[in-house]
């Protein structure tokens, strides 16, 4: 119930903070995108489109939300509360993932996408795992400007294969890379096992450190300006 | 409550806190006093489990700090000096959340808005309080779970004298109904008028433990000094205990020609200031 209660508070923080309205403002825009390119374009531009902004909307607001609890010090309130890390981090990466799914469902209906179920668990998977590397660095920084710099390798280990991916640039064992995989997904290509295990792995691998850094920031009680 | 053996804590290669002993017994109101940097928050993180890189012992609720689960929180209530409330919302709705997580029933919010005055603001958002409301709103946010133990960090910080008054009033309530009450604050007057003991903190060690009466006693009687005209204004002091030995002031007062008379304590400011050779700022 606790996790229920979490949950419900970050999507009211979200749309407290225009999060929400921020996304039906791009959503519309990219439906008008995917409307405006050829017929051939539209499939390969919805998976750009989901996975570069929905999908991975997570690493980016992570750190915002983050620094908006720290500036707040509502997290030294959860770190005085019963609310464990675990709870912390599920509410937070679930919260985010629901609107990724809604954004990414709206623009592959958009985009007359076959294998939506196919889409929308890639573009969960991928929410999740940007979610989580979001957290791990958002713990850590105490600016946005820290930020933006930290996630700059996160980005260019994650954006650039998978992108080099869609369009088949990249050796074929690449297309056993969790991102890649996930980009697989995205556009509408099942999964092998090992892709479907790397993907766990690295996913199980990144909850745990974020959980861990949740409690090292808790330790540290926040409290940074923004 | 509280049993604290031996503490000693450490932000770097130097000892922050050292050697500390203590005990607090269930409810007590326990005060930690001392000026900035002397290690009050520190040992106040400590004490609510957040700083557990500690040697010694230091025992919260039966529970050794340093091995607490998030349980532990379930029966304390913390209010720290600054805000802790999400900004965008309201106070009711801050207060519904916080009491939310935990598996008490929790106090009802109205009520212990009402308490603090601000049941007329409830609706409005946090950001739009001025500082003192957020005083208060904290205050009663570690309330909402009616823990058996309060860490209260300079709760009167921010508060006009009615709302200090009111405050204080609230902690003798919450000590009335038995809880045990750990004060931080740099406010000597709350201190005396709150504390059954106080602990006088400096340099990370604590330099005297006592009820404030003692303390102040400890430094001796009140002084009492008078004034009389006698080509032009004089003054002249005793103590207390020799009033009666004084003689010129016997005789002052048999020819009615006292100007002035008043007594006047040792502060808590002051014992604080003789024993450790420090002020409060």
């Amino acid at each position: 119930m606790r996790l229920k209660r979490l949950f419900l508070m970050d999507m009211r923080f979200q749309a407290k903070y225009g999060f929400y309205f921020l996304y039906e403002a791009l959503t519309i825009i990219y439906i008008a995108v995917l409307f405006a390119l050829p017929e051939n374009w539209k499939e390969k531009a919805a998976a750009i489109l989901i996975f570069s902004d929905p999908a991975s909307m997570g690493l980016f607001f992570m750190g915002a939300i983050v620094l908006l609890e720290k500036s707040q010090n509502t997290t030294c309130a959860l770190a005085v509360s019963p609310v464990h890390a675990t709870e912390y981090v599920i509410a937070k990466v679930s919260s985010l993932s629901a609107i990724s799914l809604v954004v990414a469902a709206i623009l592959a209906l958009a985009a007359g996408v076959d294998h939506l179920f196919i889409v929308l668990f890639g573009t969960f998977l991928s929410s999740v795992i940007f979610t989580l590397f979001g957290i791990i660095v958002a713990t850590k920084i105490a600016s946005l400007n820290q930020f933006i710099l930290w996630t700059v390798p996160i980005e260019a280990i994650c954006f650039v294969p998978a992108i080099l991916h869609l369009f088949r640039i990249t050796p074929a064992w690449w297309g056993h890379y969790p991102v890649n995989v996930c980009m697989d997904m995205v556009s509408g290509r099942s999964l092998s096992a090992t892709g479907f295990l790397a993907t766990t792995a690295l996913t199980v691998v990144l909850f745990m450190l974020s959980r861990f850094c949740v409690l090292k920031m808790w330790d540290r009680m926040g409290g940074v300006k923004l | 409550m509280i049993t604290v053996e031996n503490l000693s804590f450490s932000y770097s290669k130097s000892p922050f806190i050292s050697g500390m002993s203590f005990s607090v017994s269930e409810g007590e109101i326990f005060g930690f006093l001392g000026p900035s940097g002397a290690g009050k928050s520190t040992l106040q993180k400590i004490l609510i489990g957040m700083l557990r890189t500690y040697q010694g012992s230091c025992i919260v609720n039966g529970v050794e700090c340093k091995n607490r689960t998030k349980h532990f929180y379930e029966n304390i209530g913390v209010d720290f000096e600054f805000s802790t409330m999400y900004e965008k919302l309201t106070a009711k709705e801050n207060l519904q959340f916080f009491s939310s997580l935990y598996k008490k029933q929790p106090r009802p919010v109205d009520v212990l808005l009402k308490m603090v005055g601000l049941e007329q603001d409830a609706d409005k958002r946090v950001a739009d309080y001025s500082k003192g409301m957020k005083s208060r709103l904290n205050f009663i946010k570690a309330l909402l779970h009616d823990p058996p133990l309060l860490c209260l960090d300079e709760p009167t910080s921010g508060l006009d004298p009615a709302n200090s008054r009111m405050m204080k009033n609230m902690i003798l309530e919450e000590k009335a109904k038995g809880k045990t009450i750990l004060l931080t604050t740099h406010n000597m007057q709350d201190a005396a008028e709150l504390c059954d003991r106080v602990a006088f903190i400096v340099n990370g060690k604590i330099c005297a433990l006592d009820s404030p009466h003692n303390l102040i006693m400890s430094k001796g009687a009140a002084a009492v000094t008078y004034t009389w005209i006698e080509n032009g204004e004089h003054s002249a002091s005793c103590s207390l205990e020799q009033i009666s030995s004084d003689e010129r002031l016997k005789s002052l007062i048999a020819e009615n020609r006292l100007q002035s008379i008043h007594s006047s304590e040792p502060t808590l400011n002051d014992i604080f200031m003789d024993i450790t050779g420090r002020t409060l700022l």
